[in-house]
């Protein structure tokens, strides 16, 4: 059947994304959709029980299913040498130790994987396993588990947090946020393919190639080299990616067992417990002002829901640090055990819970100051330096992001008192709130590859998981260059490439960036060397004074110098120029402290007969330093608007402690916004480079898109109907109820 | 045709006695779904299909538990659908069946043979793409790409039910194609372009 074996022609270039074609035609491959010959298929058996132990299996009715090849348990699998033993275990930190313990610990927690010829086979077979449990108790609610938990200091605090009893001002308010699952559209799925014994190969979902391979380098002692990830698709992370999870190893598991390449691709119910999740969690917020509106001080208090194997602390008060002046300051915070599996960084993780309940406090002060919400945060932003640590900020414009979008909004139609603005059964009003980011940076690689005709290929292992990695990376390369953007190629997500950080934390751009910018510095001098055969002038040039150009080099103030690719490739015999540099951050991190902001506009519509609230317009500032790309940034930003409306509205795991199961783990349960739920989203950037952060002057947009989405528009229902609804999400049956 | 009758024939005659079976055999609740799996969950049986996907004539054999999702995906190659659900949740699956959109995770293979198949592989005219393909490239319609040739099949079919007459009512129509990256902007924008053209 040779229609197996065609290749598939993607049609040519077009304007707009590197990889744009490639995903608009279906041509792009993601993890589960290479073609491998002698590829089979596994499916994972969870547990029914969510907290004791595997007595024994019934392993029979799948072994006689016709097509499977085996079946792996904690009882029968192939040689982990990383987990050969209980100390190794421990000290692979691999949160769960997939096949090998007894223990329960969360419902749907892998216990078997059943390998046969086709999906549809190992999917009945899987059907069949059975196990006997020893039961124990489960804790799965954690509203009722939080209240046995004590508090811990998070961080040093202010001054004196005894101060806030004499403010003439005050709010005191607790906030409950239900857990949000990450759901990225592609499921998580890995093809594991053992070369040799000692060679592997992976088609893997993930947000950090060279992470995956050092974690399965360690767990089967063999040299990272000898382990191939290839992740050049990625369809969404939103944190799930970033840390390696037990599916992966099961499939590289089974993989070893059947000696042949092994497909898998969790269930989208498997995706609810498998990959992580932003935990639920508690928040009480005291805070209080001056009758002039200056903030006296905050006491922030928070506790989030982990595993009962794992502690994940998700710092959900590192927020409060960071935005406001708040001269007395106290923060505690606790985690929760469950028996659920281990929550992880979700977009924002920490900022975004915690700047919630600050930002709804906030507006709620400002009415009992009967002051503006945008007057009351100007008044308080600390725009100098951090105030943790008393670095001055690089660049910090989460002001005139205020400014920009209260103009935008037109905020000056915003009645100060709430329930003013009555259109038939719908009451309308604006909210709003800011949100900021420690912005980060990694070092990372990129190299360069030239071809005789000026074309130039730019490589990094770092993934592009929607952000636009790919095209900025080519926007760089252009402008520091001065090559075409059509004769700038990328190659991204392959552990072949030059190593990079993984993407998360808003981390990517900012890492990348000058990486790039370092790579092309080095193929400058490159071919400045190379041209000094030709032309004495271009001995010892800086790589600042050359240009390049779709034809040649030249220096960038005069062309008298010019030197065509071709002669100089002939010249000198050459065939591939080949360059690669690293770049990370360096002294500045002790001379500035770097934050990302932005500041989000709500309008809201609240039907006070059914309680739903329709978003009406969502307006986004941010500063994220220089703007690389566009049309892409633009979309990050509407994107995590739209992430902001499924915190605010709909997203919630639910629970039940008496089964122990997670309810509604599928899409019909489990709501995030669809098109209808969000308006076109208004987006503006202050676009202004920070000069310090890298050679690109970008800071990194990803979370701050997210955080305070949510707070404002908690606010703007407040403002439209005098209901202050602090438990997310602003279900119809709350605000009816409230 | 004939397989496609004798398939649903004995699937049908076996599912009804099983049930009518059980009804007069009272072994307690575990005995009752062990009897309703064995009956009910198909077997492995291997159909011969003829199936035309994007204009090309398939000569298969399937498994009759296959959805033509699956088939596409894991048999032929065509991974331009994707699996984002494998439940009709998410609409990330959507091909053309007669030219309707169509959620091929739902759909068995077996149920396809005498109906053309269009997937996001056969929406191009060779390098020439489709004007919804060029606009969801201008108008940055998506970010990571997963939903993407969803939502592009499902905006064709949008724009040929003339569903575009407001935004409100092309979000209405494209709600059942999720988008977790919320590239709706992008996506409305790109057929609001097409539709004016």
């Amino acid at each position: 059947m040779g229609f197996f074996d065609e290749p598939y022609d993607l049609p040519t270039a077009a304007d707009g994304r590197v990889e744009g074609v490639a995903k608009v035609t279906g041509g792009g491959k993601y993890a589960a959709e290479y073609k491998v010959d002698g590829l089979c298929h596994a499916v994972l058996v969870g547990s029914t029980i969510a907290a004791g132990k595997i007595k024994s299996f019934n392993l029979d009715n799948a072994k006689q299913v016709a097509g499977v090849l085996g079946i792996i348990t904690h009882l029968e699998k192939p040689l982990v040498p990383g987990l050969a033993d209980e100390a190794k275990i421990k000290e692979a930190r691999l949160g769960l130790a997939v096949f090998h313990t007894d223990k329960i610990f969360f419902k749907g927690q892998p216990i078997a994987l059943v390998i046969a010829d086709t999906l549809e086979d190992a999917t009945y077979a899987a059907s069949l396993v059975t196990a006997e449990y020893e039961k124990e108790p489960a804790k799965l609610d954690f509203e009722l588990a939080l209240k046995n938990i004590q508090l811990t200091p998070a961080g040093k605090d202010r001054g004196n947090i005894e101060a806030l009893n004499s403010a003439p001002h005050s709010v005191e308010a607790e906030y409950n946020i239900k857990a949000e699952v990450h759901n990225p559209m592609e499921m998580h799925a890995t093809i594991a393919e053992w070369k040799a014994d000692d060679k592997l190969k992976l088609f893997d979902k993930n947000q950090g190639v060279n992470n995956v391979q050092r974690t399965f380098a360690k767990l089967f002692n063999i040299p990272v080299d000898n382990i191939e990830v290839i992740s050049e698709f990625v369809g969404g992370g939103f944190g799930s990616g970033l840390r390696v999870w037990p599916h992966a190893l099961a499939c590289i598991m089974a993989a070893k067992l059947v000696k042949r390449p092994v497909k898998l691709m969790l269930t989208r119910p498997q995706m609810f417990h498998s990959v992580g999740y932003r935990p639920a969690a508690w928040q009480k917020i005291k805070l209080g002002a001056n009758a002039d509106g200056k903030f006296v001080g905050i006491h922030h208090q928070a506790k989030n829901g982990t595993s009962v194997y794992e502690n994940f602390n998700e710092g959900i008060t590192r927020v409060t640090r960071l935005i406001y002046h708040f001269n007395n300051l106290k923060a505690e915070a606790a985690t929760v055990p469950l028996n659920l599996s281990t929550p992880t960084w979700m977009r924002g993780p920490g900022d975004c819970t915690g700047d919630f309940a600050i930002e709804s406090a906030i507006d709620e002060l400002s009415y009992k100051l009967k002051m503006d919400p945008v007057a009351l945060r100007m008044k308080n932003l600390a725009l100098e330096k951090h105030p943790d640590n008393g670095l001055p900020w690089s660049t910090n414009y989460i002001n005139e992001c205020i400014e920009k979008g209260a103009q935008m909004i037109n905020w000056k139609d915003r009645k100060a008192t709430h329930s003013q603005t009555i259109e038939g059964d719908w009451s309308i009003g604006y909210g709003m709130a800011v949100g900021a980011w420690n912005a980060g940076r990694g070092t990372a690689s990129a190299g360069i590859q030239m071809q005789k005709d000026g074309t130039i290929t730019v490589q990094t292992a770092m993934t592009d998981i929607g952000t636009g990695t790919g095209i900025s990376m080519q926007n760089i390369a252009h402008e520091s260059t001065g090559i075409s953007k059509s004769k700038i190629k990328i190659e991204l997500g392959n552990s072949n490439l030059p190593p990079a950080p993984s993407q998360g934390g808003s981390n990517g751009l900012s890492s990348i960036g000058g990486a790039v910018v370092a790579a092309v510095s080095a193929l400058k001098l490159k071919i400045a060397e190379y041209a000094t055969m030709q032309n004495e002038a271009f001995k010892n040039a800086a790589a600042a004074d050359i240009l390049l150009s779709d034809t040649g080099v030249s220096f960038k103030t005069t062309n008298n110098h010019f030197i065509s690719y071709t002669s100089l490739w002939e010249k000198n015999n050459l065939n591939i120029l080949e360059v690669e540099a690293s770049s990370g951050p360096g002294a500045e991190r002790q001379k500035f402290a770097f934050c990302s902001s932005a500041a989000h506009f709500c309008k809201v519509r609240v039907n006070r007969k059914t309680g739903k609230v329709k978003i009406e317009r969502l307006v986004t500032v941010s500063d994220g330093g220089k703007i690389i790309s566009e049309k892409a940034a633009a979309n990050q930003m509407s994107g995590a608007a739209v992430g902001g409306i499924g915190m605010a509205l709909m997203e919630e795991q639910l629970t039940d402690e008496r089964l122990g199961t997670l309810v509604g783990n599928d899409f019909a349960g489990y709501h995030f916004p669809v098109n209808a739920d969000a308006p076109i989203i208004e987006v503006a950037f202050i676009n202004k480079p920070d000069p310090n952060i890298n050679p690109q002057g970008s800071k990194g947009l990803g979370e701050v898109g997210i955080i305070g989405t949510a707070a404002a528009i908690a606010n703007a229902i407040y403002n439209a109907t005098g209901k202050r609804l602090r438990d997310l999400p602003i279900t119809p049956d709350k605000v009816l109820l409230a | 045709m004939k397989q496609e009758y004798n398939f649903s024939r004995r699937f049908f005659l076996k599912t009804s006695s099983a049930l009518g079976a059980l009804a007069f055999i009272p072994k307690g609740v575990k005995a009752f779904y062990e009897e309703v799996k064995n009956f009910i969950v198909p077997k492995k049986e291997q159909l011969p299909l003829t199936i035309s996907i994007n204009k090309k004539s398939y000569a298969i054999k399937a498994d009759t538990r296959t959805t033509l999702l699956d088939l596409l995906r894991e048999d032929l190659n065509l991974t331009g659908a994707k699996k984002g659900c494998d439940h009709g949740q998410c609409g990330a699956c959507t091909v053309h069946i007669d030219g309707e959109r169509v959620l091929s995770c739902l759909t068995l293979a077996a149920t396809v043979p005498g109906k053309e198949v269009t997937t996001i592989e056969g929406l191009a005219n060779g390098d020439q793409l489709h004007p919804m393909q060029q606009a969801f490239i201008e108008c940055d319609g998506f970010q990571c790409g997963y939903c993407t040739p969803g939502q592009i099949m499902s905006a064709v079919a949008c724009v040929k039910e003339g569903h575009t007459k407001s935004v409100a009512e092309i979000k209405e129509f494209m709600s059942g194609n999720l988008c977790r990256c919320g590239a709706y902007n992008g996506i409305v924008e790109s057929i609001q372009k097409v539709a004016a053209q």
